[in-house]
């Protein structure tokens, strides 16, 4: 009813009051007034540190006058009494698209489409569609009078907007929500330069991944700063020229979760720049990294809806992850304001924006303190912006962009009654509406006819006609100012009785027409007057409690991080991978994350903790050479070759495979960029500990990267209409690797004689490249290459290629057809990891055989065996036994595949690998013989802490389940309320192989 | 007591086979002769498949056939029969590997090598039986580590075809079969269906609502199929519901891929509800939340591969490797496979070695995983899946316990009594490379 009401209002005011631009001219009699009013007998919330109790504003002409008690009222004011109300400043959204054009996609995302290797925009821009800092917000801003009003309902005056497209996405303007025109509502243009992970509209193949997008901005960056230094440019280029002009701008990144808040960050800290970071609403699942990014959050109001949780079958698709950010996500923003993290809050993700108080409330409820919750609506926001003269509280001087409303704006019953934009009056509920509640006797025609019972908030009356003494029914009511009009039906089917009226004196008077035409007169004479239930006071309310935090935020992830412990554990076969080989009987101390001895016979330090190994085996963690899990993307594919791309930007900590492996006994994953390209990314190497973050899992001093060759480098199996991109062809592949690597040659000479020079400056510096940065880095032995491979003659392609160019190729992975070619191998020195068994699944492994890491061992090569598989990873000792199985590998050197062979072809083996005294305590406590199919963990240890325990893991299993019941209760109380439920839906990251290319399997479902 | 001349000690009759064999040879070696005259392998632990292990015993054959099997001294000798001495070896049951494309594909990436997926939705009527291919490079891989027997399955579609059981060995499908169109495959739809988003590279769950067409159209051709049945002469003939006239009186098998709970529960009892004879559940990743009802309803349970992750973030993350076991102790009859991952099938054994790694089961029960309940499923147990007497002489030697790689080294092999040649591509490549490099 109050809809109508109010949009009739707005257009009803919108006629009067029309400001015309001043160099505008007009059609009729200029109408300018001095809009002069005064605002008595409020509470004025200047700001969140001050208030003026009955206090007076005064504004003119848009813009405030002054405020404060006494204020003298010039003649020829008009004035409003505000007693009992209150006048805060008007909110401010930082990430809005409102009057922003639609962001229209060229073609739908997902699937095999052919590559466009090239930016459809025309002009002298950059080459990527994408980057788009040429785009001006203030340029293409058109007001939306439809989306004013939303926002203009729930308290806001003012939006920074911006374009939500692409990766650099351009400048951003202040507008307020005006409906004067956009000459009025446009505050500033280029107020804000924005950033976001998202390509958006881009049909452009590059970037197809997280981590290249990373790699394209940061490349982007270089180019601008070279571009203006440079006086070496051959090219015109209007992306960098508007790039170079907006960096130095309030920047604002837009991300969705506390992995890319981190990621934003430290792009902006490569480049001296702090980003203004909008969140996903996650940020509690990782406080600590979050505030260590020093950044300022603009923080979602989104909550998720509560799981229809009633089937507990269909209940068990939804993971604990799921049903505890239900719990939590209300919690965050206090969580965030607890840890003293600078932000502010917008509207924006809200499935409505009708939805804006009763979460910001939850979230008041969830321990938000109220004068953050202000704050982060309006002096920060405005400060941010730099725009705290003009916006963000009521001091003379500043634009008259004020709320008045009934209470305390984050009051449980507060009704926003005007929102006032630069000087003008938008009424959102009529603020001395009369107040028609309570129980009324109701006559028709002079006859009783049953009660009339109003009750609800003031202003939003709930009706109810009861009729033959107890039967209640809900009539439809529109009350306007004081005029009424009613209908019901007093029964079913009986027709619907029309009632039309007005408030005359305590009741109701007028008439109505019956269900059989005949037009009588009606009443509704006051009996009773509307009593209020005593309302809870909410000041005093509890603050609402949730479960902990997980690490990391998944249902086997801890409360506390496992700590490194002393231990010692006692009379077990040991295999030591060392020249000892396999010690029955013997002891291990681990101390300070190291292991500190090794032998017979030794005593407990004080303080350690015994570990009883009897009957046991200990041996190294297993290291697995090539794995895609713990990733969020896999493949860069957008080009053939992707050097510039690092694993290490989209690490997932929160990956449930991480544990699952532990549970299998691997300590340390290499995580590799697929095979979607020649030359792929950057590898990551990470240890698992399970619940840290993702800069305590990596070893950044290993510099490796991936290499592929093959079907999947020229694309065989991508069906026909994935025929543009070089090379097609293994002759191709070849050519790609030479011109790269030639490339990267002039390109460290050029630095280096740069470097070396004595006219070193800007002007004349090469132009930083981070593609050929890594190559470069590999040229000079620093990087170190594990190239995907299969077939004999592009194995022996590649290393023809390095030789020629001299650098070193360090692992071919896969390397199926290893065995023919062993000999080489060898003799460069360059190592395999390979599979136990696996073939068939395309042409190029057609003659992979399973005694191929036996024949490259007896050549002398260094063989892993790894699992390109989070499935296998988890029984990597298996794998390792096929070696004996298939062509007798040593038992001692079959166990070294995994471990200490992996630790050398990573150049990590002085740190890992085996167990010796000073190497990292990375260990696994096996209950059989290690490569025996029956064996499994008892525990695995990452630097003297113990990630995975088999007993505890079974009472974790419990845990889990109480946790889980305990918020199925809470969520089935919330349905019992009434309160929207969704249905279950299960999302988690898709399991990646090395050949998965924008999520298509390049072959079969299980081929890799 | 045994003549001694005729024992010929394995492992000279292993490498004396490997080194007849040219390194150019190309294709898979031929298939073993028929038994000519009575064997006794003597010595060997015998893992009979009933859970039964028979310490020094003798497993002797003649014509195919299993004459007698015991402990040494239980058995009498046979005139001129052959005997090889497995001292120290151990004989187990020849694996049997359901729900496999082995023969009806060859190289994944290569559409013309693969005949498992014919198009359409309701094709009860095609069948694997003719599209086997005997001379597939990957069968002699599989022998090799003990499968000497698979079925071959089509897949897609809602009803995807019948399907058969073959010898890992044989000049051809005629020739190498043991149970022709033993049953017809369907799928199940789905409660929860999954789909992925190309926007933030994530696998969505969420509730299927367009299964129930599904449904329908098993409504329509079941009650068709069975009405059908039960005329004398149908005039015209419809190929597809005459192919599965042999679900209504017991003599195939239905096989229903269905995974959640629900899935296997309404799918059984509507199986059940047309007058199907024989259910087996295939899939069932969910079949443990069920076990009560199958066992109930004495339907067994064909599992995915056990080597797999578990299907939810939260799930016991050695779930699939205890699952066997856990049907098994709830009792329910299980078989363990690797479904239609045709290469990967000769790791079956180390499935079944999991299982009892992981699981609540001895290597016993974990062997019958992969013999015994196998044979049981397809209705062959008279013939295969045990070691008994009047069985079939379908069996392995090998170094030690098979369900371990440490162990699974076969030595020999026997089909219906003739001795497999264990050669296969893989080994000639191995035998060819070794020469490269002059090593032993």
């Amino acid at each position: 009813m109050f809809k109508q009401l109010s949009s009739l209002l707005t257009c009803l005011t919108f006629s009067i009051i029309c400001h015309a631009q001043e160099t505008f001219p007009q059609n009729g009699a200029y109408d300018e007034r001095p809009g002069r009013y005064a605002f008595t007998n409020a509470t004025i919330v200047v700001d969140s540190k001050t208030t003026i109790l009955k206090g007076t504003m005064l504004i003119e002409n848009g813009v405030i006058r002054e405020v404060g008690k006494p204020v003298k009222i010039p003649a020829g004011t008009v004035v409003t009494d505000l007693k009992e109300k209150y006048i805060y400043p008007s909110l401010i959204d930082l990430d809005s698209d409102y009057g922003m054009p639609e962001v229209k996609r060229e073609r739908a995302a997902g699937g095999r489409q052919t590559p466009q290797l090239e930016s459809n925009k025309k002009g002298a821009f950059g080459w990527n569609q994408a980057i788009q800092p040429e785009n001006d917000a203030s340029q293409t801003f058109t007001p939306d009078a439809k989306k004013a009003e939303e926002l203009r309902k729930i308290g806001f005056g003012t939006v920074l907007i911006h374009d939500h497209d692409g990766i650099v996405r351009g400048s951003g303007a202040i507008v307020t929500l005006t409906d004067e025109g956009a000459n009025k509502a446009l505050l500033k243009g280029k107020a804000s330069a924005h950033f976001s992970f998202s390509k958006g509209s881009s049909s452009q193949t590059y970037p197809s991944s997280t981590m290249g997008v990373v790699a394209l901005l940061r490349q982007n960056y270089y180019d601008a700063d070279w571009y203006a230094k440079t006086d070496k440019a051959k090219e015109t280029n209007l992306s960098l020229e508007a790039f170079n002009q907006i960096k130095t701008l309030p920047a604002f990144f837009e991300t969705n979760d506390k992995y890319s808040v981190m990621r934003a960050d430290k792009v902006g800290d490569e480049f001296g720049i702090q980003y203004i970071i909008k969140g996903g609403g996650d940020e509690y699942q990782r406080l600590k990294e979050i505030k260590a990014t020093k950044a300022t959050l603009i923080l979602p109001l989104a909550f998720p809806e509560a799981y229809d949780v009633a089937d507990p079958w269909d209940a068990d698709l939804v993971s604990m992850a799921q049903l505890k950010h239900w719990e939590m996500a209300p919690k965050n923003p206090s969580e965030v304001a607890k840890a003293e993290i600078p932000f502010a809050l917008t509207a924006t993700g809200l499935k409505s924006k009708a939805d804006f108080w009763k979460n910001l409330k939850t979230a008041v409820e969830y321990g938000l303190p109220k004068e953050k919750a202000l704050e982060a609506l309006t002096t920060i926001p405005a400060s941010l912006i730099k725009a705290e003269g003009q916006i963000g509280s009521l001091k003379s001087g500043l634009l008259a962009n004020f709320i008045i409303t009934s209470g305390d704006l984050f009051g449980k019953d507060n009704v926003i009654y005007e929102n006032w934009i630069q000087g003008k009056k938008f009424i959102l509920a009529p603020m001395n509406a009369p107040d028609v509640r309570g129980t009324y006797a109701l006559t028709l025609n002079n006859q009783p006819s049953g009660k009339l019972q109003i009750t609800g908030a003031a202003d939003k009356p709930e009706y109810k006609v009861i009729v033959r003494d107890s039967v209640k029914i809900t009539p439809k009511v529109i009350l306007s100012d004081k005029l009424l009009t009613m209908t019901y039906q007093p029964e079913k089917n009986a027709g619907t009785i029309r009632l039309t009226g007005w408030l005359s004196g305590t009741g109701l008077s007028g008439e109505g027409i019956l269900p059989d035409g005949s037009v009588v007169p009606w009443t509704a004479a006051l009996s009773e007057k509307y009593q209020s239930v005593a309302a809870k006071d909410s000041t005093i309310a509890k603050i609402k409690e949730t479960g902990a935090v997980y690490y990391p935020f998944v249902g086997f992830g801890n409360e506390t991080l496992p700590a490194a412990e002393t231990v010692l554990i006692k009379n077990a076969t040991i295999w030591t991978n060392e020249k000892e080989g396999i010690l029955q009987n013997a002891d291990v101390i681990v101390q300070n994350g190291k292991i500190s001895k090794v032998g017979k016979g030794l005593s407990a330090p004080s303080g350690a903790k015994t570990i009883d190994g009897t009957g046991k085996h200990l041996t190294s963690g297993i290291i697995d050479e090539h794995s895609h899990i713990a990733l969020f993307t896999i493949n860069e594919g957008g080009q053939t070759s992707s050097a510039e791309v690092r694993m290490s930007d989209v690490i997932n900590p929160d990956d449930v495979n991480i544990y699952r492996q532990l549970a299998g006994g691997v300590t340390t994953s290499h995580l590799l960029h697929g095979s979607a390209n020649s030359i792929g990314g950057q590898s990551a190497l990470i240890k698992l500990k399970w619940g840290a973050s993702q800069s305590d899992m990596l070893i950044p001093e290993v510099k490796t990267i991936k290499f592929a060759l093959g079907e999947n480098v020229k694309q065989s199996n991508w069906g026909d209409i994935v025929r543009t991109r070089f090379p097609q062809t293994r002759m191709g592949v070849e050519q790609v690797f030479f011109d790269h690597f030639l490339r990267a040659k002039d390109y460290a000479a050029s630095w280096k004689t740069y470097n070396a020079s004595s006219k070193k400056q800007a002007a004349n510096a090469p132009r930083r490249d981070i593609e050929l940065d890594a190559l470069a880095e590999i040229l000079a032995s620093e990087r170190f290459i594990t190239c995907h491979s299969y077939v004999q003659s592009e194995i022996n392609m590649l290393m023809h290629v390095a030789d020629s160019l001299n650098f070193k190729i360090n692992t071919f992975t896969h390397i199926l057809e290893g065995y023919k070619l062993a000999d080489k191998m060898a003799k460069r020195g360059i190592g395999g990891s390979t599979f136990g068994d696996w073939w068939a699944y395309k042409m190029e492994v057609k003659e992979a055989i399973p005694y191929n890491a036996a024949l490259m061992y007896h050549e002398g090569v260094t063989v892993a065996i790894n699992s390109d598989d989070a499935e296998m990873a988890r029984r990597l000792n298996q794998e390792a036994a096929k070696t004996v199985e298939y062509g007798g590998v040593p038992e001692a050197e079959a166990w070294k595949m995994v471990t200490l062979n992996p630790a050398k072809l990573l150049h990590i083996d002085n740190r890992l690998g085996s167990v010796k005294a000073g190497k990292d305590a990375d260990l696994v406590l096996w209950n059989v013989h290690p490569l025996s199919i029956y064996a499994r963990p008892e525990f695995t240890m990452i630097e003297g802490a113990i990630y995975f325990d088999r007993k505890k893991d079974e009472e974790k299993q419990k845990t889990m389940s109480v946790e889980r019941e305990r918020l199925i209760q809470k969520m089935l109380g919330d349905k019992a309320e009434g309160k929207p439920t969704q249905k279950p839906q299960a999302t988690q990251p898709k399991m990646w192989h090395c050949e998965d290319i924008v999520g298509v399997h390049t072959e079969h479902e299980t081929s890799h | 007591m045994l003549k001694n001349k005729f024992i010929i000690p394995l492992t000279s009759l292993v490498l004396s086979c490997v080194s007849l064999i040219p390194a150019s040879y190309a294709q898979n070696p031929a298939p073993a002769i028929a038994q000519s005259k009575s064997i006794f392998v003597t010595g060997a632990t015998i893992h009979v498949g009933n859970g039964q292990v028979i310490e020094n015993g003798v497993i002797a054959f003649d014509k195919g056939i299993i004459t007698q099997i015991g402990a040494s001294g239980s058995v009498t000798s046979g005139n001129g029969a052959e005997v090889i001495d497995a001292k120290g070896k151990h004989i187990y049951p020849g694996i049997i590997s359901l729900n496999t494309t082995v023969g009806l594909q060859e190289i994944a990436s290569v559409r013309a090598t693969l005949d498992y997926n014919e198009i359409g939705q309701v094709n009860p009527h095609v069948r694997a039986l003719v599209a086997y291919n005997t001379d597939s490079e990957v069968i002699p891989t599989l022998r090799g580590n003990g499968i000497l027997l698979s079925q071959a399955v089509p897949q897609g579609g809602v009803i995807s075809g019948s399907s058969s059981v073959f010898y890992m060995d044989g000049w051809n499908w005629e020739d190498a079969v043991l149970k022709k169109d033993d049953g017809i495959w369907i799928s199940w739809p789905p409660f929860l269906a999954s789909s992925f988003n190309y926007e933030d590279f994530t696998v969505s769950v969420k509730r299927n609502e367009k299964r129930q067409e599904v449904i329908n159209v098993f409504q329509a051709t079941f009650t068709d199929a069975k009405a059908y049945a039960e005329t004398q002469a149908p005039n015209p003939v419809n190929l597809r519901l005459a192919a599965m006239r042999p679900l209504f009186d017991g003599s195939a098998n239905l096989y229903i891929r269905a995974e959640y709970g629900k899935d296997i529960i309404e799918a059984v009892n509507f199986a059940k509800e047309m007058g199907v004879k024989k259910i087996v559940v295939v899939g069932g990743d969910e079949s443990y939340k069920v076990a009560a009802f199958l066992k109930e309803n004495q339907i067994p349970v064909i599992l995915n591969p056990t080597h797999r992750l578990p299907g939810r973030v939260d799930e016991n993350v050695y779930l699939p490797y205890e699952l066997p076991g856990m049907l098994h102790k709830a009792g329910v009859k299980v078989a363990i496979t690797y479904a239609d991952e045709w290469w990967r099938t000769r790791n079956l054994a180390f499935l079944a070695g999991t299982s009892s790694g992981f699981g609540n089961v001895t290597p016993e029960e974990a062997l019958q995983f992969v013999t015994k309940n196998a044979a049981e499923i397809i209705g062959a147990d008279k013939e295969v899946g045990t070691l008994e007497k009047g069985k079939q002489a379908s069996f392995l030697v090998t170094t030690g316990d098979m369900l371990d790689m440490r162990g699974n080294v076969i030595q020999m092999a026997f089909i219906k009594g003739g001795k497999v040649n264990l050669d296969d591509k893989q080994k000639r490549l191995y035998e060819k490379y070794k020469e490269k490099y002059g090593t032993k």
